[in-house]
Protein backbone atom coordinates (compact mmCIF):
# COMPACT_ATOMS: atom_id res chain seq x y z
CA UNK A 1 0.00 0.00 0.00
CA UNK A 2 1.24 3.48 -0.86
CA UNK A 3 2.41 5.54 2.12
CA UNK A 4 0.55 8.70 1.10
CA UNK A 5 -2.87 7.01 1.32
CA UNK A 6 -4.47 7.73 4.65
CA UNK A 7 -5.95 4.43 5.87
CA UNK A 8 -8.59 6.25 7.94
CA UNK A 9 -9.73 8.23 4.95
CA UNK A 10 -9.93 5.05 2.91
CA UNK A 11 -11.99 3.39 5.64
CA UNK A 12 -14.14 6.53 5.91
CA UNK A 13 -14.85 6.47 2.17
CA UNK A 14 -15.72 2.78 2.37
CA UNK A 15 -18.04 3.34 5.32
CA UNK A 16 -19.69 6.23 3.55
CA UNK A 17 -20.33 4.08 0.50
CA UNK A 18 -21.78 1.37 2.74
CA UNK A 19 -24.04 3.91 4.42
CA UNK A 20 -25.24 5.21 1.09
CA UNK A 21 -26.09 1.69 0.02
CA UNK A 22 -27.92 1.03 3.29
CA UNK A 23 -29.88 4.26 2.91
CA UNK A 24 -30.75 3.40 -0.67
CA UNK A 25 -31.93 -0.03 0.48
CA UNK A 26 -34.06 1.57 3.18
CA UNK A 27 -35.55 3.97 0.67
CA UNK A 28 -36.35 1.19 -1.81
CA UNK A 29 -38.00 -0.84 0.93
CA UNK A 30 -39.94 2.18 2.16
CA UNK A 31 -41.19 2.84 -1.36
CA UNK A 32 -42.24 -0.78 -1.75
CA UNK A 33 -43.94 -0.65 1.64
CA UNK A 34 -45.77 2.50 0.62
CA UNK A 35 -47.00 0.87 -2.59
CA UNK A 36 -48.15 -2.19 -0.68
CA UNK A 37 -49.92 0.05 1.83
CA UNK A 38 -51.76 1.80 -0.99
CA UNK A 39 -52.76 -1.57 -2.50
CA UNK A 40 -53.87 -2.81 0.90
CA UNK A 41 -55.95 0.30 1.46
CA UNK A 42 -57.57 -0.11 -1.95
CA UNK A 43 -58.34 -3.77 -1.24
CA UNK A 44 -59.76 -2.84 2.14
CA UNK A 45 -62.05 -0.20 0.62
CA UNK A 46 -63.16 -2.68 -2.06
CA UNK A 47 -63.79 -5.33 0.57
CA UNK A 48 -65.86 -2.92 2.65
CA UNK A 49 -67.86 -1.94 -0.42
CA UNK A 50 -68.46 -5.57 -1.34
CA UNK A 51 -69.41 -6.40 2.22
CA UNK A 52 -71.84 -3.50 2.32
CA UNK A 53 -73.27 -4.46 -1.11
CA UNK A 54 -73.67 -8.07 0.03
CA UNK A 55 -75.42 -6.96 3.19
CA UNK A 56 -77.68 -4.70 1.20
CA UNK A 57 -78.49 -7.50 -1.25
CA UNK A 58 -79.34 -9.85 1.60
CA UNK A 59 -81.49 -7.17 3.22
CA UNK A 60 -83.27 -6.50 -0.03
CA UNK A 61 -83.74 -10.20 -0.73
CA UNK A 62 -85.37 -10.60 2.70
CA UNK A 63 -87.50 -7.55 2.06
CA UNK A 64 -88.43 -8.97 -1.35
CA UNK A 65 -89.66 -12.21 0.19
CA UNK A 66 -91.47 -10.30 2.92
CA UNK A 67 -93.04 -7.97 0.36
CA UNK A 68 -94.18 -10.92 -1.74
CA UNK A 69 -95.81 -12.47 1.37
CA UNK A 70 -97.52 -9.24 2.38
CA UNK A 71 -98.64 -8.56 -1.18
CA UNK A 72 -100.10 -12.06 -1.44
CA UNK A 73 -101.86 -11.85 1.94
CA UNK A 74 -103.35 -8.44 1.20
CA UNK A 75 -104.17 -9.25 -2.39
CA UNK A 76 -106.56 -12.09 -1.55
CA UNK A 77 -108.91 -10.12 0.75
CA UNK A 78 -108.45 -7.11 -1.52
CA UNK A 79 -109.77 -9.09 -4.47
CA UNK A 80 -113.04 -9.89 -2.74
CA UNK A 81 -113.35 -6.43 -1.20
CA UNK A 82 -113.02 -4.92 -4.69
CA UNK A 83 -115.49 -7.40 -6.10
CA UNK A 84 -117.93 -6.70 -3.23
CA UNK A 85 -117.53 -2.99 -3.84
CA UNK A 86 -118.72 -3.49 -7.39
CA UNK A 87 -121.77 -5.42 -6.16
CA UNK A 88 -122.37 -2.81 -3.48
CA UNK A 89 -122.36 -0.12 -6.16
CA UNK A 90 -125.03 -2.00 -8.08
CA UNK A 91 -127.09 -2.70 -4.91
CA UNK A 92 -126.90 0.97 -3.98
CA UNK A 93 -128.27 1.94 -7.37
CA UNK A 94 -131.29 -0.36 -6.71
CA UNK A 95 -131.89 1.23 -3.30
CA UNK A 96 -131.55 4.69 -4.83
CA UNK A 97 -134.17 3.75 -7.45
CA UNK A 98 -136.48 2.50 -4.70
CA UNK A 99 -136.05 5.71 -2.69
CA UNK A 100 -136.73 7.84 -5.75
CA UNK A 101 -139.87 5.85 -6.54
CA UNK A 102 -141.06 6.14 -2.93
CA UNK A 103 -140.47 9.91 -2.94
CA UNK A 104 -142.47 10.18 -6.19
CA UNK A 105 -145.29 8.01 -4.86
CA UNK A 106 -145.60 10.15 -1.74
CA UNK A 107 -146.34 13.09 -4.02
CA UNK A 108 -149.20 11.24 -5.81
CA UNK A 109 -152.87 10.78 -4.76
CA UNK A 110 -152.92 7.01 -5.25
CA UNK A 111 -151.57 6.24 -1.79
CA UNK A 112 -153.31 6.54 1.59
CA UNK A 113 -152.43 9.43 3.88
CA UNK A 114 -151.40 7.06 6.71
CA UNK A 115 -149.02 5.17 4.45
CA UNK A 116 -147.72 8.45 3.02
CA UNK A 117 -147.04 9.66 6.54
CA UNK A 118 -145.31 6.37 7.48
CA UNK A 119 -143.03 6.55 4.45
CA UNK A 120 -142.26 10.27 4.96
CA UNK A 121 -141.42 9.66 8.64
CA UNK A 122 -139.14 6.76 7.73
CA UNK A 123 -137.32 8.84 5.11
CA UNK A 124 -136.86 11.66 7.61
CA UNK A 125 -135.94 9.50 10.61
CA UNK A 126 -133.32 7.53 8.66
CA UNK A 127 -132.15 10.69 6.86
CA UNK A 128 -132.48 8.76 3.61
CA UNK A 129 -132.37 11.88 1.43
CA UNK A 130 -128.89 12.76 2.83
CA UNK A 131 -127.70 9.14 2.63
CA UNK A 132 -128.78 9.10 -0.99
CA UNK A 133 -126.70 12.19 -1.67
CA UNK A 134 -123.67 11.02 0.34
CA UNK A 135 -123.50 7.36 -0.60
CA UNK A 136 -122.12 7.93 -4.12
CA UNK A 137 -119.22 9.99 -2.79
CA UNK A 138 -118.54 7.45 -0.02
CA UNK A 139 -118.46 4.61 -2.49
CA UNK A 140 -116.27 6.55 -4.91
CA UNK A 141 -113.74 7.45 -2.20
CA UNK A 142 -113.70 3.86 -0.95
CA UNK A 143 -113.17 2.57 -4.45
CA UNK A 144 -110.35 5.08 -5.07
CA UNK A 145 -108.70 4.06 -1.80
CA UNK A 146 -108.94 0.38 -2.69
CA UNK A 147 -107.47 0.97 -6.13
CA UNK A 148 -104.59 2.84 -4.48
CA UNK A 149 -104.03 -0.13 -2.20
CA UNK A 150 -104.05 -2.39 -5.24
CA UNK A 151 -101.44 -0.16 -6.96
CA UNK A 152 -99.20 -0.30 -3.89
CA UNK A 153 -99.57 -4.07 -3.73
CA UNK A 154 -98.72 -4.38 -7.42
CA UNK A 155 -95.65 -2.21 -6.85
CA UNK A 156 -94.64 -4.44 -3.96
CA UNK A 157 -95.01 -7.45 -6.22
CA UNK A 158 -92.74 -5.82 -8.80
CA UNK A 159 -90.09 -5.49 -6.09
CA UNK A 160 -90.40 -9.16 -5.14
CA UNK A 161 -88.69 -12.05 -6.88
CA UNK A 162 -90.86 -13.36 -9.70
CA UNK A 163 -90.97 -16.20 -12.15
CA UNK A 164 -89.46 -15.80 -15.61
CA UNK A 165 -92.73 -15.06 -17.30
CA UNK A 166 -93.50 -12.69 -20.14
CA UNK A 167 -89.93 -12.61 -21.34
CA UNK A 168 -89.14 -12.04 -24.97
CA UNK A 169 -85.96 -11.48 -26.91
CA UNK A 170 -85.66 -7.79 -27.62
CA UNK A 171 -83.27 -4.91 -27.94
CA UNK A 172 -83.22 -2.68 -24.89
CA UNK A 173 -82.36 0.40 -26.93
CA UNK A 174 -85.83 0.20 -28.47
CA UNK A 175 -87.42 0.37 -25.01
CA UNK A 176 -85.03 3.08 -23.85
CA UNK A 177 -85.80 5.23 -26.88
CA UNK A 178 -89.57 4.79 -26.51
CA UNK A 179 -89.30 5.69 -22.81
CA UNK A 180 -87.39 8.84 -23.77
CA UNK A 181 -90.11 9.68 -26.30
CA UNK A 182 -92.69 9.25 -23.54
CA UNK A 183 -90.72 11.64 -21.31
CA UNK A 184 -90.03 14.12 -24.07
CA UNK A 185 -92.40 16.82 -22.78
CA UNK A 186 -91.27 16.23 -19.18
CA UNK A 187 -87.59 16.72 -20.04
CA UNK A 188 -87.82 19.31 -22.81
CA UNK A 189 -86.66 22.73 -21.71
CA UNK A 190 -85.73 21.69 -18.18
CA UNK A 191 -82.71 19.43 -18.76
CA UNK A 192 -80.02 19.06 -21.37
CA UNK A 193 -80.34 15.44 -22.43
CA UNK A 194 -77.11 13.99 -23.83
CA UNK A 195 -77.27 10.55 -25.43
CA UNK A 196 -74.39 8.29 -26.27
CA UNK A 197 -76.06 5.04 -27.21
CA UNK A 198 -73.85 2.34 -28.63
CA UNK A 199 -75.56 -0.68 -30.23
CA UNK A 200 -76.65 -3.50 -27.91
CA UNK A 201 -77.34 -7.14 -28.65
CA UNK A 202 -80.82 -8.60 -28.22
CA UNK A 203 -81.54 -10.17 -24.86
CA UNK A 204 -84.30 -12.18 -23.24
CA UNK A 205 -86.17 -9.87 -20.89
CA UNK A 206 -89.48 -8.41 -19.90
CA UNK A 207 -89.43 -5.19 -21.96
CA UNK A 208 -92.36 -3.58 -20.13
CA UNK A 209 -90.70 -4.06 -16.78
CA UNK A 210 -87.36 -2.73 -18.02
CA UNK A 211 -89.05 0.28 -19.58
CA UNK A 212 -90.46 0.98 -16.14
CA UNK A 213 -86.92 0.86 -14.73
CA UNK A 214 -85.71 3.35 -17.35
CA UNK A 215 -88.68 5.57 -16.64
CA UNK A 216 -88.12 5.50 -12.88
CA UNK A 217 -84.40 6.21 -13.16
CA UNK A 218 -84.77 9.01 -15.69
CA UNK A 219 -87.56 10.65 -13.71
CA UNK A 220 -85.45 10.34 -10.59
CA UNK A 221 -82.52 12.00 -12.39
CA UNK A 222 -84.80 14.76 -13.60
CA UNK A 223 -86.16 15.39 -10.11
CA UNK A 224 -82.60 15.42 -8.71
CA UNK A 225 -81.65 18.24 -11.09
CA UNK A 226 -84.64 20.45 -10.33
CA UNK A 227 -82.52 22.98 -8.40
CA UNK A 228 -79.45 22.63 -10.63
CA UNK A 229 -78.31 25.34 -13.01
CA UNK A 230 -77.62 23.87 -16.43
CA UNK A 231 -79.24 20.57 -15.51
CA UNK A 232 -77.83 17.73 -17.57
CA UNK A 233 -78.77 14.08 -17.90
CA UNK A 234 -76.37 11.85 -19.79
CA UNK A 235 -77.60 8.46 -20.92
CA UNK A 236 -75.20 6.00 -22.43
CA UNK A 237 -75.18 2.36 -23.37
CA UNK A 238 -72.51 -0.12 -24.23
CA UNK A 239 -71.90 -3.82 -24.31
CA UNK A 240 -68.88 -5.66 -22.97
CA UNK A 241 -68.16 -9.27 -21.97
CA UNK A 242 -71.74 -10.50 -22.38
CA UNK A 243 -73.05 -7.68 -20.22
CA UNK A 244 -75.20 -4.74 -21.21
CA UNK A 245 -74.38 -1.45 -19.48
CA UNK A 246 -76.86 1.41 -19.38
CA UNK A 247 -75.79 4.51 -17.47
CA UNK A 248 -78.03 7.36 -16.41
CA UNK A 249 -75.99 10.22 -15.06
CA UNK A 250 -77.23 13.55 -13.71
CA UNK A 251 -75.53 16.62 -12.30
CA UNK A 252 -78.21 17.09 -9.63
CA UNK A 253 -78.19 17.13 -5.86
CA UNK A 254 -76.58 13.70 -5.47
CA UNK A 255 -77.04 11.73 -2.28
CA UNK A 256 -75.37 10.93 0.99
CA UNK A 257 -73.92 7.51 1.77
CA UNK A 258 -76.84 6.97 4.13
CA UNK A 259 -79.37 7.57 1.34
CA UNK A 260 -77.34 5.34 -0.99
CA UNK A 261 -77.64 2.50 1.52
CA UNK A 262 -81.41 2.80 1.76
CA UNK A 263 -82.42 3.89 -1.71
CA UNK A 264 -83.69 0.45 -2.82
CA UNK A 265 -85.70 -0.20 0.33
CA UNK A 266 -89.45 -0.11 -0.34
CA UNK A 267 -91.16 3.11 0.76
CA UNK A 268 -87.85 4.86 1.42
CA UNK A 269 -88.05 8.36 -0.04
CA UNK A 270 -86.30 11.68 0.37
CA UNK A 271 -89.16 13.47 -1.36
CA UNK A 272 -92.07 15.18 0.40
CA UNK A 273 -95.00 12.90 1.35
CA UNK A 274 -97.14 13.93 -1.60
CA UNK A 275 -94.28 13.76 -4.15
CA UNK A 276 -93.22 10.15 -4.03
CA UNK A 277 -94.26 6.76 -2.75
CA UNK A 278 -90.70 5.56 -2.19
CA UNK A 279 -91.35 2.57 -4.44
CA UNK A 280 -89.73 3.76 -7.70
CA UNK A 281 -86.19 2.68 -6.91
CA UNK A 282 -87.32 -0.45 -5.04
CA UNK A 283 -89.27 -1.52 -8.12
CA UNK A 284 -86.29 -0.77 -10.36
CA UNK A 285 -84.07 -2.87 -8.10
CA UNK A 286 -86.57 -5.74 -8.02
CA UNK A 287 -86.96 -5.81 -11.78
CA UNK A 288 -83.21 -5.69 -12.45
CA UNK A 289 -82.59 -8.39 -9.82
CA UNK A 290 -85.23 -10.53 -11.51
CA UNK A 291 -83.23 -10.17 -14.71
CA UNK A 292 -80.06 -11.37 -12.90
CA UNK A 293 -78.62 -7.88 -13.22
CA UNK A 294 -77.55 -5.18 -10.84
CA UNK A 295 -77.75 -1.43 -10.39
CA UNK A 296 -74.56 0.33 -9.31
CA UNK A 297 -74.82 3.81 -7.81
CA UNK A 298 -72.05 6.36 -7.76
CA UNK A 299 -72.84 9.64 -6.11
CA UNK A 300 -71.38 12.39 -4.03
CA UNK A 301 -73.79 14.68 -2.25
CA UNK A 302 -74.11 17.90 -4.23
CA UNK A 303 -72.29 16.52 -7.27
CA UNK A 304 -74.85 14.43 -9.09
CA UNK A 305 -75.41 10.73 -9.35
CA UNK A 306 -74.82 7.90 -11.78
CA UNK A 307 -76.99 4.81 -11.93
CA UNK A 308 -75.50 2.01 -13.95
CA UNK A 309 -77.68 -0.90 -14.95
CA UNK A 310 -75.73 -4.05 -15.69
CA UNK A 311 -77.67 -6.85 -17.35
CA UNK A 312 -76.34 -10.17 -18.57
CA UNK A 313 -77.19 -10.93 -22.19
CA UNK A 314 -79.52 -13.94 -22.28
CA UNK A 315 -80.39 -15.40 -25.63
CA UNK A 316 -83.25 -17.75 -26.48
CA UNK A 317 -82.11 -21.34 -26.64
CA UNK A 318 -82.89 -22.87 -30.02
CA UNK B 1 -34.42 19.44 6.97
CA UNK B 2 -33.64 15.94 5.74
CA UNK B 3 -30.30 14.42 6.76
CA UNK B 4 -29.37 13.85 3.14
CA UNK B 5 -28.91 17.62 2.69
CA UNK B 6 -26.45 17.65 5.62
CA UNK B 7 -24.67 14.63 4.13
CA UNK B 8 -24.26 16.42 0.82
CA UNK B 9 -23.00 19.58 2.54
CA UNK B 10 -20.43 17.47 4.34
CA UNK B 11 -19.46 15.92 1.03
CA UNK B 12 -19.01 19.33 -0.58
CA UNK B 13 -16.93 20.74 2.28
CA UNK B 14 -14.75 17.63 2.38
CA UNK B 15 -14.24 17.71 -1.37
CA UNK B 16 -13.38 21.41 -1.51
CA UNK B 17 -11.80 22.14 1.86
CA UNK B 18 -10.83 18.76 3.30
CA UNK B 19 -12.15 16.52 6.04
CA UNK B 20 -10.38 18.49 8.77
CA UNK B 21 -12.35 21.64 7.93
CA UNK B 22 -15.66 19.80 8.24
CA UNK B 23 -14.53 18.33 11.56
CA UNK B 24 -13.55 21.79 12.79
CA UNK B 25 -16.91 23.24 11.75
CA UNK B 26 -18.77 20.46 13.52
CA UNK B 27 -16.65 20.79 16.64
CA UNK B 28 -17.28 24.49 16.69
CA UNK B 29 -21.00 24.46 15.86
CA UNK B 30 -22.19 21.10 17.20
CA UNK B 31 -19.65 19.67 19.66
CA UNK B 32 -22.04 16.85 20.57
CA UNK B 33 -23.73 16.28 17.20
CA UNK B 34 -22.97 16.20 13.53
CA UNK B 35 -24.30 12.72 12.86
CA UNK B 36 -26.81 12.84 10.04
CA UNK B 37 -28.80 10.03 8.48
CA UNK B 38 -30.46 10.57 5.10
CA UNK B 39 -34.04 9.75 6.07
CA UNK B 40 -34.08 11.56 9.43
CA UNK B 41 -35.12 15.18 9.83
CA UNK B 42 -32.96 17.72 11.69
CA UNK B 43 -33.60 21.34 12.73
CA UNK B 44 -33.25 23.80 9.86
CA UNK B 45 -31.15 26.07 12.11
CA UNK B 46 -28.40 23.45 12.26
CA UNK B 47 -28.02 23.58 8.49
CA UNK B 48 -28.10 27.39 8.42
CA UNK B 49 -25.47 27.54 11.18
CA UNK B 50 -23.26 25.06 9.35
CA UNK B 51 -23.60 27.01 6.08
CA UNK B 52 -22.74 30.23 7.95
CA UNK B 53 -19.67 28.53 9.38
CA UNK B 54 -18.66 27.38 5.88
CA UNK B 55 -19.02 30.99 4.66
CA UNK B 56 -16.86 32.23 7.53
CA UNK B 57 -14.22 29.59 6.80
CA UNK B 58 -14.12 30.10 3.06
CA UNK B 59 -14.65 33.86 3.28
CA UNK B 60 -17.21 33.52 0.51
CA UNK B 61 -20.54 35.38 0.54
CA UNK B 62 -23.58 33.36 1.68
CA UNK B 63 -25.23 33.67 -1.75
CA UNK B 64 -22.19 32.15 -3.46
CA UNK B 65 -21.91 29.25 -0.99
CA UNK B 66 -25.61 28.42 -1.10
CA UNK B 67 -25.72 28.68 -4.89
CA UNK B 68 -22.72 26.38 -5.28
CA UNK B 69 -24.21 24.04 -2.74
CA UNK B 70 -27.39 23.88 -4.86
CA UNK B 71 -25.39 22.85 -7.92
CA UNK B 72 -23.45 20.26 -5.94
CA UNK B 73 -26.66 19.03 -4.30
CA UNK B 74 -28.19 18.38 -7.72
CA UNK B 75 -25.30 16.17 -8.86
CA UNK B 76 -25.42 14.21 -5.60
CA UNK B 77 -29.19 13.74 -5.63
CA UNK B 78 -29.07 12.80 -9.31
CA UNK B 79 -26.50 10.12 -8.51
CA UNK B 80 -28.69 8.77 -5.69
CA UNK B 81 -31.99 8.93 -7.57
CA UNK B 82 -31.23 8.52 -11.27
CA UNK B 83 -34.78 7.27 -11.87
CA UNK B 84 -36.17 10.82 -11.78
CA UNK B 85 -33.93 11.83 -14.67
CA UNK B 86 -34.86 8.91 -16.88
CA UNK B 87 -38.22 10.16 -18.16
CA UNK B 88 -37.81 13.90 -18.69
CA UNK B 89 -36.08 14.30 -22.03
CA UNK B 90 -34.89 17.84 -21.47
CA UNK B 91 -34.30 20.43 -18.78
CA UNK B 92 -37.71 22.08 -19.13
CA UNK B 93 -39.59 18.78 -18.76
CA UNK B 94 -37.44 17.92 -15.77
CA UNK B 95 -38.08 21.26 -14.05
CA UNK B 96 -41.80 20.87 -14.69
CA UNK B 97 -41.75 17.40 -13.15
CA UNK B 98 -40.36 18.62 -9.80
CA UNK B 99 -43.72 19.45 -8.25
CA UNK B 100 -45.82 16.77 -9.89
CA UNK B 101 -43.40 13.81 -9.84
CA UNK B 102 -40.38 14.27 -7.58
CA UNK B 103 -42.17 15.94 -4.68
CA UNK B 104 -45.00 13.41 -4.90
CA UNK B 105 -42.45 10.59 -4.56
CA UNK B 106 -40.70 12.34 -1.67
CA UNK B 107 -44.02 12.66 0.17
CA UNK B 108 -44.53 8.92 -0.19
CA UNK B 109 -41.32 8.29 1.71
CA UNK B 110 -41.35 11.00 4.36
CA UNK B 111 -44.03 12.50 6.56
CA UNK B 112 -44.18 16.31 6.49
CA UNK B 113 -41.12 16.87 4.32
CA UNK B 114 -41.95 20.63 4.16
CA UNK B 115 -41.20 20.82 0.48
CA UNK B 116 -41.37 24.07 -1.44
CA UNK B 117 -44.21 24.47 -3.90
CA UNK B 118 -43.84 25.47 -7.52
CA UNK B 119 -46.19 26.98 -10.03
CA UNK B 120 -45.18 27.15 -13.65
CA UNK B 121 -45.88 29.49 -16.52
CA UNK B 122 -44.42 29.70 -20.00
CA UNK B 123 -44.94 33.13 -21.56
CA UNK B 124 -42.86 32.01 -24.55
CA UNK B 125 -41.31 28.66 -25.58
CA UNK B 126 -37.82 29.71 -24.43
CA UNK B 127 -38.88 31.03 -21.06
CA UNK B 128 -40.08 29.10 -18.03
CA UNK B 129 -41.19 30.99 -14.93
CA UNK B 130 -41.10 28.94 -11.75
CA UNK B 131 -42.98 30.52 -8.88
CA UNK B 132 -41.23 29.34 -5.72
CA UNK B 133 -42.92 29.39 -2.32
CA UNK B 134 -41.36 28.09 0.86
CA UNK B 135 -41.16 29.31 4.44
CA UNK B 136 -37.49 28.28 4.37
CA UNK B 137 -36.81 30.96 1.75
CA UNK B 138 -34.12 28.88 0.05
CA UNK B 139 -34.62 30.39 -3.40
CA UNK B 140 -30.87 30.76 -3.94
CA UNK B 141 -30.46 27.04 -3.29
CA UNK B 142 -33.25 26.43 -5.84
CA UNK B 143 -31.35 28.56 -8.35
CA UNK B 144 -28.23 26.47 -7.74
CA UNK B 145 -30.21 23.26 -8.19
CA UNK B 146 -31.59 24.55 -11.51
CA UNK B 147 -28.05 25.37 -12.66
CA UNK B 148 -27.00 21.84 -11.65
CA UNK B 149 -29.87 20.40 -13.65
CA UNK B 150 -29.01 22.59 -16.66
CA UNK B 151 -25.43 21.30 -16.56
CA UNK B 152 -26.73 17.72 -16.38
CA UNK B 153 -28.87 18.21 -19.51
CA UNK B 154 -26.17 20.24 -21.25
CA UNK B 155 -28.58 23.14 -21.62
CA UNK B 156 -27.37 26.74 -21.43
CA UNK B 157 -29.68 28.89 -19.35
CA UNK B 158 -29.94 32.41 -18.06
CA UNK B 159 -31.60 32.64 -14.67
CA UNK B 160 -33.07 35.85 -13.33
CA UNK B 161 -34.90 36.42 -10.10
CA UNK B 162 -37.02 39.58 -10.46
CA UNK B 163 -39.41 38.86 -7.57
CA UNK B 164 -37.86 37.55 -4.36
CA UNK B 165 -39.00 36.63 -0.85
CA UNK B 166 -35.86 38.27 0.46
CA UNK B 167 -37.02 41.56 -1.01
CA UNK B 168 -40.42 41.52 0.71
CA UNK B 169 -42.48 39.44 -1.74
CA UNK B 170 -44.58 36.44 -0.71
CA UNK B 171 -42.91 34.27 -3.32
CA UNK B 172 -40.02 34.20 -5.77
CA UNK B 173 -40.25 34.23 -9.53
CA UNK B 174 -37.37 32.36 -11.10
CA UNK B 175 -37.13 33.16 -14.82
CA UNK B 176 -35.26 30.47 -16.68
CA UNK B 177 -34.42 31.41 -20.24
CA UNK B 178 -33.31 28.52 -22.41
CA UNK B 179 -30.44 29.61 -24.64
CA UNK B 180 -29.67 27.98 -27.98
Amino acid sequence: MSDNVNPYKQAHTREKAARLKAEQLLEDKSRKLFQQKIKLEESYIKLRQQESAMLQNEQLATLGTLSAGIAHEINNPLAFVLSNMESLNNYTKSFQKLLLLTQELIQTEGIKETEKSLLTDLIEQEDLAFINEDVDELLKDTSDGLHRVRKIINNLRSFSPTQNTDKVETNLLKGLKSTLKLLDSELKGSVDLQLSLLPLPNTLCNPNELNQVFLNLILNAKQATEDTKEATIKISSHYQNDTIFIRIQDNGCGMTDEVKKQIFIPFFTTKPMDKGTGMGMAIAYGIIANHQGKIIIESIEGSGATFEIQLPVIQTKL
Amino acid sequence: MKGVIFNVLEEMVEENCGMAVWNDILNQELPEGGIYTAGESYPDEQLFNLVNAVCARTKLPMEKVVGNFGEFLFTQLAARHPVFLESPADLKSFLKSIDSVIHVEVRKLYDNPNLPSFKYSEPDPDLLIMQYRSPRKLCILAEGLIRGAAAHYGQSVEISHPICIHRGADWCDLHIRFLP
